[in-house]
């Protein structure tokens, strides 16, 4: 099976090459600079319309979204039991939690464009950024709840996929949001940055980043 | 039993709609958008994070609407809605539910600027022109996939269908969709459909928009 991932250090990308280190399987990865027109080229273009990461080739489909990819590999690759098939007592809440770790993906997004990509204090609205920075911090409360009976992982089972998805989520919502009230969640990141895998997925020294401060304050209103 | 929290005209009601084209009666519990009831303590004892859908069903409480398409469609695979593993449509099925949350998180975008940021809005212009810019792209992508066929997946309608309930109401209050002509059809085919129209009879009334279109303030 042949397996290509266009990545970007710190995208949602991200999640998916975690993934692929977690399951130990053979791919190639293709890195391309998310501040360049590198996504706007014509062969990008033609995997990806949207000009976003990720984008997975796999046996000849292309895919174009994290979640999907997370679903179907860990489906692919039965014996790694990062997934939680249907019939597993466990399989509604690992969909629910695969999908959650968009809605904390989403609320990051909206910051990371108004306060990195929209530079200029007259191209972003104050107002708006505040509001989803709190929004995001509700969001992330439902995780804190589902850690706090002690759990190391989302799945009591242990860990899966939907960890690459959520993990992701919180690694940059921690940029926005301070985790001071949120010591499960804080853990569980610290615990997800020790595995093997997550480290093999972590942008090599002197890349270019999307985020270069460790938190980004709302601006004042 | 089966219970839907919902708002008309939102997110839940991809699932209210995909509970008729199943013919699954459900229970529902009505909130609105704009009195506050969503903050109140009686829901947030159903959903932490205090949104819709949340459905509660098999004894548990789900709330993410594609995690909610997925479990229904694979606990009634005789019903056919669902492309299930092993499926030759399997990819391009959880493909499309996550671009409906894509084209989603944009429209809610929107609306979180222009309808509850204050009047007039404090949005940032830029902001407002970039996301209906990002909006017409995935309009447009849509558009190029149902040139050559009736529903989202070659083989026909499924629940990835339904998962456009709440985007194709919302995406014309932000964008001019003549451009669009396949997507126009394809909402035409939509209104046609029996279980849509029950769905929208359960829905009630939108509390969303107060004008036709939402054009980008000048600056
Ligand atoms: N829902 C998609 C979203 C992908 C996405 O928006 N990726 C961002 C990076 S995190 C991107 O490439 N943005 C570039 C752009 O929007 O121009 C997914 O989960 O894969
Ligand atoms: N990712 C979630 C999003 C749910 C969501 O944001 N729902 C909106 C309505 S469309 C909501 O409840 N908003 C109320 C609020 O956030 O206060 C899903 O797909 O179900």
């Amino acid at each position: 099976m042949k397996i290509t991932l266009h990545h970007a250090h710190e995208a949602r990308s991200m999640r998916v090459l975690w993934l692929l280190e977690e399951l130990g399987i053979a791919y190639d990865l293709k890195v391309h600079n998310f501040f360049d027109k590198s996504l706007r080229s014509p062969e990008y273009l033609a995997l990806n319309p949207a000009a976003r990461v990720p984008a997975l080739e796999i046996d000849g489909e292309v895919m174009c979204e994290s979640g999907a990819m997370i679903e179907y590999l860990c489906e692919l690759f039965p014996d790694k039991a990062l997934g939680r098939p249907a019939g597993d007592p466990e399989r509604m809440a690992w969909l629910d939690w695969l999908h959650y770790a968009e809605t904390i993906g989403q609320h990051c997004a909206n910051l990371t464009q108004a306060h990195i990509v929209l530079y200029e204090a007259h191209m972003r609205s104050p107002t708006q950024m505040s509001l989803e920075a709190r929004r995001l911090h509700k969001v992330l409360g439902r995780l804190e709840l589902q850690l706090a009976d002690g759990r190391d992982y989302v799945m009591a089972s242990g860990f899966s996929g939907v960890d690459c998805a959520v993990g992701y989520g919180v690694d940059i919502a921690r940029r926005f949001v301070r985790f001071d009230e949120m010591p499960m969640a804080a853990a569980y990141a610290a615990r997800l940055a020790a595995r093997a895998a997550y480290r093999a997925a972590q942008p090599p020294e002197n890349a270019t980043l999307i985020y270069r401060k460790d938190f980004y304050e709302v601006p004042n209103v | 039993m089966i219970t839907l929290h919902h708002i008309p005209f939102s997110r839940s009601f991809r699932i209210l709609w995909l509970l008729e084209e199943m013919g699954l009666t459900c229970e529902l519990k009505q909130y609105s958008i704009t009195d506050g009831s969503l903050r109140a303590a009686n829901f947030k004892a159903i959903s932490p994070v205090g949104r819709v859908p949340a459905l509660e069903i098999d004894g548990t409480t789900i709330y993410e609407s594609g995690a909610i398409v997925e479990y229904l469609t694979e606990t009634r695979p005789d019903l056919g809605l669902g492309r299930l593993p092993g499926d030759p449509e399997r990819v391009a099925y959880l493909e499309w539910l996550g671009f409906a949350e894509t084209q989603a998180s944009i429209l809610a975008s929107l609306n979180m600027q222009h309808l509850f940021m204050g009047d007039p809005t404090p949005a940032a212009p830029v902001v407002l022109k970039l996301e209906a810019a990002r909006l017409a792209a995935t309009l447009k992508a849509m558009d190029r996939t149902l040139a050559d066929r009736d529903w989202l997946l070659p083989s026909g309608f499924s629940a990835a269908d339904t998962m456009m309930g709440f985007n194709l109401f919302s995406a014309p209050y932000y964008v001019k969709m003549d451009g669009f002509p396949n997507v126009l059809a394809y909402i035409e085919r939509i209104k046609a459909r029996k279980a849509y129209q029950d769905a929208r009879e359960l829905d009630g009334p939108q509390e969303f928009y107060k004008k036709d279109f939402y054009d980008v303030p000048q600056a």
